[in-house]
């Protein structure tokens, strides 16, 4: 019997039957629900809705028992634990009734493990909405009567047939029979000989729903129209990325401010004031900022993925991105890192193949993010002319920013393929075999919910680290002068001491220290120059910051190595931790920021000494 | 002749796999479908050596030239 008093159910489909739909719809959790293969990651558990002595466990979706990539191993091997250990009452296979033969070559599996194991079982055909739309029918009363077991026709999506699923859950209690037929043939094809034998007796007749999604593929991979619509959509996303978060992540920021304006003078004054002002509401409040621009870009991926566009902007990417050792998968999590590092990251759970998920991390923080625009925008600024060439149509500095940011890109996809070619075992992995979702208009309620979990999640759990170490610099900058001068403090003196690190490419120590915190999160940079040259408000106030800078004397050498060191090294704490969530230890975030800080020096080290050659 | 040979809107029949192929690839194929005997049409090959789209049954799966060069038709 099971160790708890909750009934357990567990749901295990192949991937896109709509199984985290239908544990959504059972539980009214938050489970991220969307139209690309292999979503679910963990396993997820909630209790229903509808009986709170019922528990449902959603596992990662699999095509078969006989595990294929890492991921499925670990699924299969959860799927199978828990059967050994009898920590399940009751096993619900679900199958996309509109490619039932598919389904069945799983269902059929799960049945013999059902079957090994003494557990009762029942199939959910899901999907029943979108055959009745195209009236077509299938035969689940046939399909239970061959199988010797309950098959109930549903719709996760619009919630038909769920109340005849709780009861058939409630009256589950007899383990299924073992399957036999009268076909004969090897083990290897006697499952989909069996489901296709079964489909054609019981299952749908017909091939429209093919023919949509056909004449839809014509035109979004076609050679013309295909490119030009996924440029179209890319630069919707990048509008929305930049646009639409815009006047909320201005309004977060006038949020935090109003609220220090109300609480600080309450605050006796001296090192608590200052830490509340400092830490609390310009460090906290400066990742804070970020989380409007994470809920829209979450929900923006979203849609695509819902609609079934993600996979086929895989499919376009596929090509170019494997010769850099990646895969068409890695496409939405490189681009989500354009704006910034910490959405790419979770995104890059799509990616089911370790070792290129694992290629997409190493991708993902040398994308050009908009936490290094600030710091563009004012190194540009310093250095180049805003004359423009080509009669008005090219401005040197729009073509300075256009430079670095292909830099950026450029180290990305070179890192990768580097990499990827070091190593035997990063050059051989899973095929690319991607299944083409149906098109489907977007589900709003689940998207909306996904995205506001993924910033609760942003908050909660990358929060915390970036608290500590906003702690952690704040005390090195305060102490022991209490902020009298930033020079003076812990950290103005280990600027001093890494001076000689930054001396050959032209940097003085203020030029460190400001390096040194912007490790925090990169814009902290101009924040932190600007105190430094005495000007309240520099991230606004880049013209007069830059004069400043120009006026110091900084060689231009200076400048370019400035703008590649930031391009490259990982000075993202938000990043380091969402990385260290997502990968289960700091061995990979660790790396990175070593390697990436040992590679942007060098690069700036190298640049600094061409153009003081040439310039 | 493979199935990534098989040209838009032509359909074939399955005779094999290569022998280089893995065996665990060759169970996913025919878990998906992809197995000796069954129809696969080619809906859509786009350019550039993008890959290709198969359907199966009433399923379509994309396939790159890596692995539908290891499935031999017929």
């Amino acid at each position: 019997m099971p160790v708890a008093s909750a009934a357990k159910i567990a749901l295990i489909g192949s991937p896109n039957s709509g199984k985290s739909l239908l544990f959504n719809r059972l539980t009214g959790l938050n489970q991220k629900v969307a139209n690309f293969p292999g979503i679910t990651v963990d396993i997820a558990s909630g209790q229903s809705i509808d009986d709170s002595s019922i528990q449902y466990l959603d596992f990662p979706g699999v095509y078969s028992l006989q595990a294929l990539s890492g991921e499925e191993l670990v699924a299969v091997e959860a799927f199978t634990r828990a059967l050994e250990e009898d920590l399940l009452d009751t096993v619900i296979c679900i199958v996309d009734s509109t490619r039932l033969e598919k389904g069945l070559i799983f269902a059929l599996q799960v049945l013999e493990t059902c079957h090994r194991y003494n557990k009762p079982m029942l199939i959910a055909a899901n999907m029943v909405d979108v055959l009745d739309q195209h009236s077509m029918q299938f035969d689940p009363q046939g399909l239970a009567e061959t199988l010797k077991i309950p098959v109930l026709p549903i719709s996760a999506r619009t919630g038909l047939g769920l109340s005849e699923l709780a009861e058939a859950i409630a009256k589950a209690n007899v383990p299924p029979q073992k399957f036999e037929s009268d076909i004969i043939a090897s083990d290897e094809s006697i499952n989909h000989l069996h489901a296709q034998q079964l489909a054609e007796q019981h299952g749908p007749k017909g091939d429209l729903l093919i023919n949509t999604q056909t004449r839809l593929d014509s035109f979004f991979l076609h050679s013309w129209f295909g490119g030009l619509s996924f440029f179209v959509i890319m630069y919707l996303l990048f509008q929305s990325i930049f646009t639409w978060a815009s006047p909320v992540m201005d309004a977060v920021e006038a949020a935090i401010q109003w609220l220090a304006a109300v609480v600080l003078p309450i605050i006796p004054a001296g090192v608590a004031t200052d830490f509340a002002s400092d830490a609390i509401f310009g460090g906290i409040g400066a990742f804070l900022v970020f989380v409007p621009q994470i809920f829209v870009l979450t929900l923006v991926v979203g849609m695509l993925e819902d609609s079934g566009y993600l996979a086929r902007a895989a499919v376009i990417c596929h090509k170019p991105l494997r010769f850099f050792g990646l895969t068409g998968k890695s496409f939405i999590p490189m681009l989500s890192g354009v704006a910034c590092a910490i959405p790419g990251i979770y995104a890059a759970r799509t990616v089911e193949s370790t070792r290129k998920r694992w290629l997409t991390y190493l991708a993902i923080p040398l994308m050009p993010c908009s936490a290094r625009l600030p710091v563009y925008t004012l190194i540009i600024a310093a250095f180049i002319p805003a004359n423009k060439a080509l009669g008005g149509l090219v401005g040197w500095q729009g073509l300075a920013m256009f430079a670095i940011y292909l830099l950026g890109i450029v180290c990305a996809l070179m890192v990768t393929a580097i990499v990827s070619r070091s190593s035997a075992e990063l050059r051989t992995d899973l095929p690319f075999v991607l299944e083409m979702p149906p098109y489907r208009l977007p589900s709003w309620k689940p998207l909306l919910r996904n995205a506001w979990n993924r910033c609760k999640h942003f908050v909660t759990k990358a929060g915390k680290v970036i608290f500590m170490v906003t702690v952690v610099i704040w005390i090195l900058g305060y102490f022991p002068n209490y902020g009298e001068s930033l020079g003076g403090s812990w950290l103005g003196t280990m600027g001093q001491w890494i001076e000689p690190i930054f001396e050959p490419i032209g940097l003085d120590w203020r030029y460190g220290v400001a390096i040194l915190s912007s490790f925090l999160a990169r814009e902290v940079f101009v924040g932190t120059l600007g105190t430094m040259f005495g000007i309240e408000g520099a991230e606004e106030n880049f013209t007069s910051l830059a004069q400043q800078i120009q006026d110091s004397g900084l060689p231009l050498g200076s400048g370019a190595a400035l703008l590649v060191f930031f391009a490259i090294a990982l000075q993202c704490v938000s990043t380091l931790a969402v990385l260290q969530r997502e990968t289960g230890s700091w061995r990979l975030p660790v790396q990175l920021f070593i390697s990436y800080s040992i590679f942007a020096y060098v690069a700036a080290l190298t640049v600094f000494n061409l153009v003081e050659l040439f310039a | 002749m493979t199935l990534w040979d098989l040209t838009q809107g032509a359909s074939a029949k399955v005779s094999s796999f290569k022998s280089n192929i893995q065996s665990g690839y060759r169970t996913r194929l025919s878990e998906l479908g992809f197995h000796p005997g069954e129809h696969i049409s080619c809906v859509l090959s786009p350019s550039l050596g993008a890959p290709k789209l198969y359907r199966v049954n009433n399923t379509v799966y994309s396939l790159d030239d890596s692995i539908a060069s290891l499935i031999e038709v017929a």
